[in-house]
């Protein structure tokens, strides 16, 4: 027979068959959570799981060591005092302790006058107290100046001047008239050979004035290192530490420190790159000696009268300069 | 009370075709209540009725693009579901398969604002990971990556001195990879020097001493870094994941010493003492403070090692460049020091005052961690030597070349750099693997004792 419907459902349905009873017991308030915040609850595991990817990926921390224990270092205390807050300027000599006791008197009040006048300070040394290892001791002028920048932190400007050397217009103050960088720029000698006649390192020709940190003059065969001024700050010890390096102590150079700073200036261009040559007769005249042809030998007017080796050898400084202390003995009555 | 057209066991009552045995099981030619002759439902007159009316009382669900073409979207997929006037009338039909993907098919379609969520989740994540992590560890505002610079040297003493093998050639190509690796993944810059000894100079001078010329020429092409990292070719980045940043520079005060006399293998006096000199300089940590330290060195069991360094971009780094090599000094001094650089800046460090408050050196193991046969056969030196557990940053196979395998050593560390760094899926993987590898032996072990 054909029924153009299906049969009937049997009036008896199979029992349901019993689950698989899991061994855990979730408890049913759990189970009823599970089913009504399945998206949530699936949600929030994927999101925590990225999260702390996420995380894990860009940080990470770093490892404990068994190794001993270093570093636990502390910013030291150690006054900082502004550079410009002290005097202007100090003036270093190096002594000699030999040397006639008068003389050396007469050479100390000389710059001590220049210092009162203008509010600067003074400092001398003597020339066998810093460790030379050797060396001759016009190597002392370098931990020399070092020195002075300790003892004044708060100085502007270090000027090394030769024992030999006199101040001959105490009126003139050095850094108005010559350090101010307006009166560095208008007087620097620019693209100009450091060791005369014909060195191929030439001093750099677009200084500008305020980022001098080394004023120095040459005479007829070369840097005179007998008149110089420095800049207290970083550049300062990094150049001084590196002129007095022992190695060039050592080293044969012909005439000492002035050599190696030849040396030094002409190898590295971050001590050329502060350096400014004036010329001679502003800073470094020179009375007798190889004075630079052009404006070197000292007229009056001229700020410092030097007489380069007069302590060397059989010659008598105090003698040389007679005529000289004259002068100065007259303007000052 | 209308009937609805709902799915009964003899599929969807077509109108014409009803016929009073329609009503599956009914016997009777009783109408029911309301169905009039033309099968007029309840539903249909509501529609029409809304039609006349003329405002939208019913609005079509189907506006969007799925909404138009969902159908035939979801008629051409396999688990269609939709089409309900197939020969199988609403019974579930097909293997069980097709049963299974068809439930798949319905719960993804009922949870699809979910799934959107975790699709545009998974595509921000690869975005993430591919392009936006490296932007942002690059940036110098977030990540700030773009500060470092690696310089690593290749090439070492290659050139005209030596040829390369195919050892030395896989040893430079590993080195590189893995440093590329690492500066891609956290937005360093890496540069790549060629250190084969070049006649530069007229003269003898100066031969393989580039260090100093490779890193003022990656200052100069890097204007904006801060950091310069140095590394030679015999290193290998074991934790790429660390950063520079938080592994070292977050705490420098606890991975350097400034005060040499925690370490000194040289025995260098310090701090100095001359009066002369600044109470700065004669202070055995510099000034003490974070941003007064412009390098950062190791010291192994013989000194400084530059195999790994940093120097930072400063006026002092500056100085130190310019003044590092010195004919003086070269002509004095280059058959005594050996190791060039190295030697020279100790001497420097010993000699020239003002580098000392500028210098930190860093717990060598931070930076450059020695496998065994470097300072010690033994290698358990836990302030010198590789240790896994702790998981040391890099490795410097230092003198390798001299009577060691750098090829064995740098693929040794290659493998184990791996192997700790594995991903958690390829863990997963390492562990089932272990686990089968582990019952084979033993049961191999029985099948052996029994024999």
């Amino acid at each position: 027979m054909h029924f153009a419907m299906p049969p009937r459902k049997t009036s008896r349905p199979p029992p349901y068959a019993g689950r698989n009873q899991s061994k855990m017991a979730i408890p049913p308030a759990l189970k009823n959570l599970v089913r009504t915040r399945a998206r949530l609850i699936l949600g929030g595991i994927v999101g925590l799981f990225t999260l702390l990817w996420l995380l894990g990926g860009t940080g990470s921390s770093g490892s404990s060591m068994s190794a001993s224990k270093v570093g636990g270092w502390k910013a030291a205390d150690i006054p900082k005092v502004a550079v410009g807050s002290g005097p202007p300027v100090v003036i270093v000599t190096v002594m000699n302790p030999k040397a006639d006791p008068g003389w050396t008197a007469k050479i100390k009040s000389n710059r001590e006058d220049y210092a009162k006048r203008h509010g600067y300070q003074t400092f001398f040394p003597q020339n066998d107290q810093y460790p030379l290892r050797n060396a001759p001791p016009s190597w002392s002028r370098v931990p020399a100046i070092r020195h002075a920048m300790t003892l004044h932190p708060g100085s502007t400007f270090f000027w090394y001047l030769d024992s030999t050397a006199l101040i001959m217009t105490p009126a003139v103050p050095i850094h108005t008239h010559l350090l101010s960088p307006a009166k560095l720029e208008s007087f620097m000698i620019t693209n100009a050979p450091v060791v005369p006649p014909d060195s191929v390192i030439k001093t750099f020709s677009n200084l500008k004035g305020d980022r001098i940190d080394f004023v120095v003059t040459q005479d007829k065969d070369g840097l005179a290192p007998s008149s110089f001024v420095i800049r207290n700050g970083e550049w300062a010890k990094f150049f001084l530490d590196s002129w007095f390096d022992p190695i060039y102590r050592s080293y044969n150079f012909q005439k000492a420190e002035s050599h190696a700073l030849e040396h030094i200036v002409q190898w590295h261009g971050t001590i050329l790159a502060k350096l400014a040559m004036v010329p001679q007769n502003l800073l470094n005249a020179y009375a007798s000696g190889p004075a630079s042809e052009k404006d070197g030998a000292f007229k009056e007017g001229d700020l410092v009268a030097n007489f380069p080796g007069c302590d060397k050898d059989e010659r008598n400084c105090a003698k040389e300069q007679e005529a000289y202390w004259a002068i100065l003995e007259q303007a000052k009555n | 009370m209308s009937r609805s057209p709902s799915p009964q066991p003899g599929g969807w009552s077509s109108p014409g075709l009803n016929t009073p045995y329609d009503n599956g099981g009914q016997t009777s030619p009783f109408i029911p209540n309301g169905s009039s002759p033309h099968n007029v439902t309840w539903a249909s007159a509501q529609a029409r009725s809304a039609e006349v009316k003329g405002y939208p009382g019913f609005t079509p669900r189907s506006q969007g693009f799925f909404g138009k073409h969902f159908r035939r979207i979801s008629t051409s997929l396999p688990f269609n579901h939709g089409e309900k006037e197939k020969l199988g009338r609403g019974r579930s039909q097909g293997s069980k398969i097709m049963q299974i993907l068809s439930r798949i098919g319905r719960n993804m379609w009922r949870l699809r604002k979910w799934l959107g969520l975790i699709v545009i989740g998974i595509i921000g994540f690869v975005i993430w990971n591919v392009a936006l992590r490296r932007m942002y560890n690059r940036a110098s505002w977030l990540g700030g990556g773009s500060k470092y610079v690696v310089i690593l040297a290749a090439n070492q003493g290659g050139g005209v001195m030596e040829w390369k093998g195919p050892r030395e050639w896989a040893i430079e190509r590993d080195s590189v990879k893995n440093k590329r690796k690492y500066t891609k993944h956290w937005g360093y810059e890496l540069e790549i020097v060629d250190m084969s000894t070049k006649k530069r100079y007229a003269h003898e001078w100066r031969e393989s001493w580039e260090k100093v010329d490779t890193i003022r020429n990656a200052m100069r092409k890097y204007p904006h870094a801060e950091w310069f990292w140095w590394l030679d070719t015999n290193t290998f980045i074991m934790e790429p994941t660390y950063s520079l940043q938080k592994h070292i520079f977050k705490r420098l005060q606890d991975v350097t010493y400034r005060d040499i006399n925690i370490y000194n293998p040289l025995n260098i006096t310090h701090p100095l003492t001359d009066e002369y000199l600044d109470p700065e300089t004669r202070s055995a940590v510099g000034d003490g403070k974070v941003d007064s330290v412009n390098m950062l060195i190791p010291q192994d069991c013989g000194g400084f090692n530059l195999g790994s360094f940093m120097v930072r971009r400063s006026v002092w780094t500056d100085r130190l460049l310019d003044i590092w090599w010195d004919p003086v000094g070269y002509e004095q001094k280059h058959m005594e020091w050996e190791h060039k650089e190295q030697d020279a800046f100790e001497y420097m460090y010993q000699n020239q005052p003002w580098i000392r408050p500028h210098v930190a050196f860093i717990q060598q193991r931070q930076i450059m961690s020695f496998p065994p046969g470097a300072c010690g056969e033994k290698g358990d030196d836990p302030n010198i030597h590789y240790q896994e557990r702790e998981r040391d940053f890099l490795v410097n196979m230092a003198g390798c070349e001299w009577g060691r395998d750098c090829w064995a050593e740098m693929y040794n560390y290659r493998q184990l750099s791996n192997r700790l760094n594995r991903s958690y899926w390829e863990k997963f993987k390492d562990a089932i693997s272990d686990f089968f590898k582990k019952k084979t032996k033993k049961s191999e072990k029985k099948k052996e004792k029994k024999n």
